[in-house]
């Protein structure tokens, strides 16, 4: 493994270290778990008793020393509401969520990618002002807001797809239409621009001096040169994708992570919120770790450089 | 073709697949086709054990499909013999219940005394870490009288401990011991499970051998659906067939649609706004209080914003369907001249500011209703603050914190109907309090202290009326339960959060 690559991965384990952590503290801010877990009326004794049962008696640092001790070992605890470990919780949510952000990103770089170039290519025509048009409305448009027409539209009007759920392709493709518009509007409007600075550049003057075919010269010397930063902003948009759809999830009844989070969160169901957070800044790092690896695939001066 | 010519289309379609089943249906004529149900629920099933959970709307309803209580509770909200066929009172300090003869949990274990002790120490054993036990905290023993006859020791007396039994779901030990519960079940209920997908759905199948009325839907699938747009266009689509919990305003959209119903019931749990009387401004000044009980327009509230559908409370915490509701209280009076009058006379006029607490994502409309009753008391010249804040945030400041504001909108329901746990939370020691009174407390503990129901229906009377004129507490109304159901089904619909397949008929 490169130098750098392995400085990167110690970067990333810090910083999944400070997520659990920051999210370890705040969680325990946001107060008493019994009090949601056990019905209204409840004594305080009884209220004491169930504290006792989730080790949430034991002072701050303990609980966070023996939290990082299991944690290490993939050992999140047991999930106050579920009843058995939040990390399976979490990870038997992890497909549908993969899922999801699977095919929504695979949309925005398929039809994101070619309208930005085609806008690139036909810079200045009713084509490039189209695909602003229209990207910035993607942009702009909340998913909540467009999941909710999406349904009403093609579920509940025209019968085609269900309103919900998860188990087949067809309860995949509004949920995943919904989340990759934001997708395919970014990727798009980045990779416009990014061309159009590249096509300034003095070696693409070069090349069409040289008598290169336009064709060439937009494959080899524009299209690989702009897409150091549509890969850096692809990579993050599938970081959100695969933690941060719980709004998509909800509307569409997907059972997704970023759901489970914002449900373990309102419950105070502290396992499962660390559990989550841990397995999304991981899979975050992971994708950076991975779009590292493409610079070098795409710019041989970063493979140089280490 | 035009865009509308789309929906013809999907008619003819739905004409030809249905004479397609005619014809098969004649040519078969053998048994009638399964009878699938599907209902929405809002929020998750997160458990199937029934100790691990007391939420009735989502885990404790999925639950009791599969598992069955001694005592049921019926549509109508009367109790009625489940696993037990009597019960009575023995003295103030015990229950004794008979059970039925010859039940068996699916896997063929007894459904005897010996089972049901096991359960209560289950729910008893601090190592469970039971979230119901609060509910049977109260039995001290468990005494097995004969394999058919059990009989409930109490501390003190319970007189709605048949009430709560309705909410004991009855698990088989050997089966317990062996299995993680909380992601499989298996019971002496009228279904059994067939898959759990959390976050998805749970769907059951009617059991072939079980004791008890066979219900009218061979599967049942309960599908989790949070957003409350995505439920109700679910129902209209044809994709769920009963959803309840959204706001009253839909339904008028719902029947609109022409192809489902909707309607609602009054519900159970009563909201009203607690004002906290340990501390200024709202320590002993019983003016105030009652200036702002008149101040406060409950009619407009209810039609304004739950177009009529609440049932305006009679100024007590209990609605009809409780035992103690005291018939002779009425609503309180819209009256803002003498609420002026009285804040007067309090020395509070045009000079009282107080902070509302509003718990959100919880109950109702509570943003909407909360800004009508501040903008009301502005009109007394009262300077309401709202504090929004999340449910959670709101019961930790409530009842851990012992931190309450000025004042809060609150909601309370009682689970087993019953005067007695609600009014305890006015009692001065209940940390929910936030008013101390030794004539009520007293009062109250007497009432509890027996299980005799002429006694006890005395002594709530005077308990209610007391609460309405003399207590920091501002009763509006009972929210209803709304619903929406497919044209082929009919709920039988109940104000206490129960969704049972079993209260669903085919029509």
């Amino acid at each position: 493994m490169p130098r750098h690559l392995t400085s990167r991965l110690g970067e990333g384990l810090i910083a999944i270290w400070g997520v659990v952590t920051i999210v370890f503290v705040v969680s325990r801010m946001l107060g008493d778990p019994a009090v949601l877990l056990l019905p209204i009326g409840a004594t305080e004794e009884q209220m004491r008793e169930l504290r006792t049962q989730l080790g949430l008696d034991l002072p701050l640092l303990q609980q966070y020393l023996s939290f990082l001790l299991n944690a290490v070992k993939g050992d999140f605890g047991q999930s106050f509401q579920f009843g058995r470990p939040a990390l399976s919780v979490v990870l038997e949510r992890l497909p549908a969520t993969a899922m999801l952000a699977g095919s929504a990103l695979a949309i925005g770089i398929l039809i994101g990618g070619t309208a930005g170039a085609l806008a690139a290519i036909h810079r200045g025509s009713a084509i490039e002002a189209l695909v602003l048009l229209v990207a910035l409305l993607g942009q702009a448009t909340p998913s909540f807001w467009l999941g909710i027409m999406l349904i009403l539209l093609f579920a509940v009007q025209l019968g085609w797809l269900p309103t919900g759920g998860y188990g087949t392709w067809q309860n995949l493709v509004l949920p995943a239409v919904t989340l990759a518009c934001f997708t395919t509007a970014s990727i798009a409007r980045l990779l416009r621009s990014s061309m159009l600075d590249v096509m300034r550049d003095d070696y693409v003057r070069t090349a069409y001096a040289k008598g290169l075919p336009p064709s060439r010269v937009f494959t080899w010397h524009v299209g690989r040169n702009s897409l150091i930063p549509v890969v850096t902003m692809t990579g993050i948009l599938a970081g959100e994708l695969l933690g941060g759809a719980a709004v998509t999830e909800t509307v569409f009844s997907w059972p997704g992570v970023g759901r489970l989070i914002v449900q373990a969160i309102e419950t105070k169901d502290f396992p499962v919120v660390q559990a989550g957070v841990a397995v999304v800044a991981t899979i975050f790092v992971g994708v950076n770790l991975l779009v590292d690896l493409l610079y070098t695939l795409i710019d041989p001066r970063i493979r140089q450089a280490s | 073709m035009s865009s509308t010519s789309l929906l013809p289309f999907r008619a003819s379609l739905a004409m030809r697949t249905s004479l397609l089943a005619l014809s098969l249906g004649a040519a078969a004529a053998g048994p009638a086709a399964a009878r699938d149900l599907t209902i929405a629920l809002s929020s998750n099933v997160n458990t199937l054990d029934p100790f691990k959970s007391t939420t009735v709307g989502t885990d404790l309803s999925v639950a009791a499909h599969i598992y069955t209580p001694l005592v049921d509770r019926g549509p109508d909200m009367k109790l009625r013999p489940g696993l037990a066929t009597k019960w009575e009172a023995v003295g103030d300090t015990a229950w004794r219940f008979t059970l039925r003869e010859g039940v068996t949990f699916s896997n063929g274990e007894k459904l005897d005394a010996e089972a049901v002790k096991w359960n209560v120490e289950r729910v008893l054993d601090p190592k469970t870490a039971a979230r119901n036990k609060p509910w049977f905290a109260s039995i001290s023993e468990v005494k097995v009288v004969s394999p058919g006859v059990v009989e409930f020791v109490t501390k003190g007396a319970y007189p709605d401990l048949p009430e709560q039994m309705s909410m004991f779901l009855l698990m088989p030990p050997k089966w317990t011991a062996e299995n993680n519960p909380a992601v499989t079940a298996l019971g002496s209920g009228p279904y059994e499970l067939v898959r759990f997908a959390s976050g998805d759905r749970v769907v059951l199948k009617a059991r072939k051998d079980y004791w008890g009325e066979k219900p009218a839907f061979d599967n049942v699938t309960f599908r989790i659906i949070p957003e409350d747009s995505s439920r109700i266009a679910a129902l209209v689509a044809g994709d769920v067939d009963l959803v309840t919990g959204f706001p009253t305003s839909e339904i008028a959209r719902i029947k609109a649609s022409g192809k489902v119903d909707a309607s609602s019931v009054p519900g159970t749990r009563g909201m009203f706004i607690k004002l906290n009387a340990l501390r200024a401004p709202f320590k002993d000044t019983p003016k105030v209080w009652r200036a702002l009980n008149l101040a406060i327009d409950r009619k407009a509230i209810n039609d304004g914003l739950l177009d009529g559908l609440g049932e305006i409370s009679a100024c007590q915490p209990l609605s009809p369907t409780y035992f103690g509701f005291n018939p002779d209280l009425k609503p309180i009076a819209y009256d803002p001249a003498q609420a002026k009058k009285l804040l007067a006379e309090a020395g509070v006029a045009n000079s009282l500011t107080m902070e509302l607490e509003v718990p959100t994502g919880r109950y109702i409309q509570a943003s909407d209703i909360a800004q009508v009753v501040a903008s009301q008391l502005g009109e007394v010249g009262v300077t309401v603050k709202l504090r929004e804040m999340e449910f959670g945030a709101f019961m930790n400041k409530y009842i851990v914190g012992k931190n309450l504001g000025d004042s809060a909108y609150f909601g309370l329901g009682w689970p087993t109907l019953d005067a007695g746990g609600l009014l305890n939370f006015w009692e001065t020691e209940n940390p929910q309090s936030y008013w101390g009174n030794a004539n009520f407390t007293d009062a109250a503990k007497a009432a509890r202290s027996t299980n005799d129901p002429a006694k006890r229906m005395a002594l709530y009377k005077t308990l209610t009326k007391q609460l309405c004129e003399d207590s920091p507490s501002i009763f509006l109304f009972f929210t209803p339960i709304t619903y929406g159901q497919s044209k082929g089904i009919a709920w039988q619909a109940r104000g206490d959060d129960w969704v049972r397949a079993m209260d669903v008929k085919t029509r």
